[in-house]
C-alpha cells in the first residue's frame, strides 16, 4: 500500500479532501462530504458557459506535465462544430515509479468522475472516459463500483440530474506500452490502434479520438473541477503560485522513505523533499530527479527552486509524473542519467527518426562514457544531438529524454569529467575499464 | 547533318509545337484523384540523380511505414559510419534473392513458411459479436482473444479483420505494440525475451534505480510490475 506522507497544516488539501473516507465508493459519505455537488450546481445554476468561465477564473493548468490551462482546452472544444465530443481522463501515470494516477482513483473515485461528468457538460459531450492501467485493479474496481452507484442515484449517466443530458462515464483499462501516458497515443489506444503520437496541431480538443473535438485532462486537473466550482474560483487561485494555482500530488522516493503528498504549487523543493523525512546519518543529497524516468537531475543548490511548471522548466527538469527521486551521495549522477535514458528510448514508440535512432545514439553516447572509452567529442557530441532531438520531436517523451543528461551534464560536470579524463567515478558505482581516455578508438 | 538549310531546327519546332498541343497528362494530385484500385500505393522504386548515384538517404521511412513490413533496407548511413539495418535481421539476405526470383517469374519455395494452424473459431466469433464487430474496439477484441486462446493465432487475426472490416496490416500492427499481446503460445518464450532484450520492462527499471540509488530497496509498489505475463 502507498503511503500518504504528512504536509504542514498551512498547506491547503483539495485533491485528497476525500481521501481518508473509510470506503470510498460510499456514495452516501462522499455526498455528505460535498460529492456530485458541483456536478449539482453546474448544471443547476451555471450553466455550460460560466463552468468554462469559472474554470478560467481559477487558472486551473493542466496537471499531465505540460501545463496547458484547462479553460482553453474545454472553450476550443466547446466551440469547434461537431456532432460528438468526448472527454478523455488519463490516469495510466506512465512512470514506473510513481503511483500518483491510481493512488488518487483508489482514495477519491468520485472526484474524478465528478470532475469529468462536469467537463463533459460544460463542452457539451456525452461520453468520458477514464483511461487507467489495467493492472491497478483496485482502481478499477472502486471506479466501477462508483460509477454504479453514481448512475444508481441519477448523477450521472441517462439524464443527468434531471437536466436532459446524458453524461456516460466509463472506466477503459489499459497496458502493453509506456507511451500510452501522451495524450495522442493514449487517443489511438482507445480508437484501437498501434499507439503512435500524432502531429499537432491539430490539437486533440479540436480532432482527438475519432476525429471529434477531445479534452484529454490528467486525474488530478479533473479532480481539481469540482473543487473550484464548489469554492469558487477567487479561492482556488489565492492557492499555489500566482501562475499556477492549486496543488498537486507527488510521488517522493528517497533513502528515507517513500510515499505521496499533495503540495501547493509553487513550493520549494525543499520543503517538499523534506516531507520524507530526514536522510540517514552520514548521507547528503546529491541530486535530486524532478520528473520521473524523463526528469532532470538537479543539485541541492538548486533546492529553492519553486515547484512549478515554468520555474523547472528553466532548470532543466519538468513536473511530469509528479515524481521527485533523491539520490543520496551513494549514487552516480551519470549513471542515474544513463538508466532513465535507456529507459526511455527503450520505450520510444519508433515513430519519428530523432526518437528512434537519436535516443539510441544518447544511450550509446552515454554507454561509452561509463564504460571508460569515451570520445573526445562525446559531450560536444551529445549536446549537438540532444538539441536536435529537441528541435525536431514530435511528441514531449523524446524532447524530454534528452533531460537526464542535458541536466546531469548542466550540473554535474566535474562528475562526468572524471569519467571521461581519468576513467573514474568518484562515486565508486561505475566500473570503467582503466584505460586512458582515447586509447581504445 | 541535313543538306536544307534550317531543316534541324524546323524539325526541332514542330516537335515543340506538338508537344505543346498535346493533352497533358499531369494530374493535379490533391485536388484531382485518379481512379486506382482500393490498395494500390504506387510502385517501389529508387531512383538515381544525375550523376548516378542512389538518391535514397537511408531514413528509414518507409521501412518504418510499411504497415505490414515488406520493405526491409540495411546500409551505411549518410557519413558512412554505421551499418544501418531495418527489418528482421534473418530475413534480410534471403528476401533480395527472393525477389529477384520473383521478378522474373519463378515460384520460390520459402523454407520459413509454414501455413497457418487452423483455431477453433467459436469462442472468437463470440467475442466479435459481444463488441458488435466494432473495428474501434480492437484492443479489446485482441485482449478477449488472447485471453480465450492463450495467444493471438494468426488465423484468428484474420477472421478478426474478415469480420471487423480493419485491415489484417492495421491488426497486426496494433496487436505487435502493445507488448501484453503476443503471436505465440506463453510457452513459447523467445518473443517475450526478444521483447524484453530489446525493451526493458518497468520492472528491470525500477530495480536498476534502486540500485543506482544504492542498495536494493525491493517491494517498493506492487503495481510497478510488468504487466507481461
Amino acid at each position: 500500500m502507498v503511503k500518504l506522507l504528512k504536509t504542514p497544516a498551512a498547506w491547503p488539501t483539495i485533491l485528497l479532501e476525500r481521501a481518508d473516507a473509510a470506503d470510498p465508493t460510499d456514495l452516501d459519505a462522499a455526498s455528505r462530504a460535498g460529492a456530485f455537488d458541483g456536478l449539482r450546481r453546474v448544471i443547476r445554476n451555471f450553466g455550460a458557459t460560466a463552468t468554462i468561465a469559472t474554470i478560467s477564473g481559477a487558472n486551473l493548468r493542466g496537471r499531465g506535465g505540460a501545463g496547458f490551462p484547462a479553460a482553453v482546452k474545454w472553450r476550443t472544444a466547446a466551440t469547434t462544430d461537431a456532432s460528438r465530443r468526448y472527454v478523455v481522463v488519463n490516469g495510466y501515470g506512465a512512470d514506473p515509479a510513481t503511483g500518483t494516477d491510481a493512488f488518487l482513483l483508489e482514495r477519491d473515485p468520485y472526484a474524478v468522475i465528478e470532475g469529468a461528468a462536469i467537463v463533459a457538460f460544460a463542452i457539451g459531450a456525452t461520453e468520458a472516459i477514464i483511461a487507467v492501467r489495467a493492472d491497478a485493479t483496485e482502481a478499477i474496481r472502486r471506479l466501477g463500483a462508483a460509477i454504479g452507484a453514481g448512475e444508481e442515484a441519477g448523477f450521472i449517466g441517462f439524464d443527468a440530474f434531471g437536466s436532459g443530458h446524458d453524461i456516460t462515464v466509463s472506466v477503459r483499462p489499459v497496458q502493453g506500452a509506456y507511451m500510452l501516458g501522451e495524450e495522442t497515443v493514449l487517443l489511438k489506444a482507445l480508437e484501437g490502434k498501434r499507439g503512435q503520437p500524432e502531429q499537432r496541431p491539430p490539437h486533440p480538443a479540436e480532432r482527438g479520438l475519432f476525429g471529434m473535438p477531445t479534452v484529454v485532462h490528467n486525474v488530478q486537473t479533473v479532480a481539481a473541477v469540482p473543487w473550484i466550482v464548489r469554492h469558487g474560483a477567487e479561492a482556488f487561485a489565492a492557492i499555489g503560485a500566482p501562475d499556477s494555482p492549486g496543488t498537486i500530488l507527488v510521488q517522493l522516493r528517497t533513502p528515507a522513505g517513500d510515499g505521496i503528498a499533495e503540495v501547493p504549487m509553487g513550493a520549494p523543493l525543499r520543503e517538499i523533499v523534506a516531507l520524507a523525512g530526514k536522510l540517514p546519518a552520514g548521507r547528503s543529497l546529491k541530486a535530486v530527479l524532478v520528473g520521473g524516468p524523463s526528469g532532470g537531475l538537479l543539485p541541492p543548490d538548486l533546492l529553492d527552486t519553486p515547484y512549478d511548471f515554468e520555474p523547472l522548466r528553466s532548470a532543466g527538469a519538468h513536473i511530469g509524473s509528479g515524481s521527485l527521486v533523491v539520490a543520496d551521495d551513494r549514487a552516480c549522477v551519470v549513471d542515474l542519467a544513463r538508466i532513465l535514458t535507456r529507459f526511455c528510448a527503450g520505450e520510444a514508440c519508433g515513430k519519428t527518426i530523432p526518437c528512434r535512432i537519436g535516443t539510441r545514439r544518447l544511450v550509446e553516447i552515454a554507454d561509452r562514457m561509463l564504460d571508460g572509452r569515451p570520445r573526445p567529442t562525446d559531450t560536444i557530441l551529445l549536446e549537438d544531438l540532444s538539441a536536435d532531438i529537441a528541435a525536431s520531436a514530435l511528441c514531449d517523451h523524446e524532447r524530454l529524454t534528452t533531460l537526464p543528461l542535458l541536466s546531469g551534464m548542466r550540473y554535474f560536470r566535474s562528475e562526468l569529467d572524471e569519467h571521461i579524463l581519468r576513467s573514474a567515478c568518484p562515486a565508486g558505482v561505475c566500473h570503467p575499464i582503466a584505460v586512458a581516455a582515447g586509447a581504445i578508438p | 547533318m541535313s543538306l536544307v538549310p534550317g531543316l534541324g531546327i524546323a524539325k526541332g519546332m514542330a516537335l515543340t509545337l506538338r508537344r505543346f498541343f498535346e493533352p497533358k497528362v499531369t494530374v493535379m494530385y490533391p485536388e484531382d484523384r485518379r481512379d486506382v484500385p482500393h490498395k494500390f500505393r504506387g510502385r517501389l522504386q529508387l531512383l538515381y540523380d544525375e550523376w548516378g548515384t542512389l538518391k535514397c538517404e537511408t531514413c528509414f521511412q518507409c521501412a518504418q511505414a510499411c504497415p505490414i513490413e515488406c520493405i526491409d533496407m540495411g546500409g551505411m548511413d549518410t557519413r558512412g559510419r554505421f551499418h544501418v539495418h531495418w527489418g528482421a535481421p534473418e530475413t534480410y539476405g534471403e528476401r533480395r534473392e527472393e525477389s529477384a526470383l520473383r521478378r522474373s517469374g519463378r515460384t520460390v519455395p520459402d523454407p520459413a513458411y509454414r501455413p497457418f494452424a487452423a483455431v477453433d473459431m467459436t469462442a472468437l466469433d463470440k467475442i466479435l459479436d459481444e463488441y458488435d464487430r466494432d473495428p474501434a474496439r480492437m484492443l479489446a477484441i485482441l485482449e478477449d482473444t488472447q485471453a480465450a486462446y492463450g495467444y493471438l493465432p494468426v488465423a484468428a487475426l484474420k477472421r478478426i479483420s474478415q469480420l471487423t472490416g480493419a485491415w489484417y496490416a492495421m491488426i497486426y500492427g496494433t496487436a505487435s505494440y502493445y507488448s501484453h499481446l503476443r503471436f505465440e503460445p506463453a510457452e513459447a518464450t523467445h518473443q517475450a525475451a526478444a521483447v524484453d532484450a530489446h525493451r526493458p520492462s518497468e520492472g528491470s527499471y525500477l530495480s536498476a534505480l534502486d540500485t543506482a540509488l544504492g542498495g536494493a530497496k525491493g517491494g517498493k509498489k506492487g503495481a510497478g510490475s510488468p504487466a507481461r505475463a
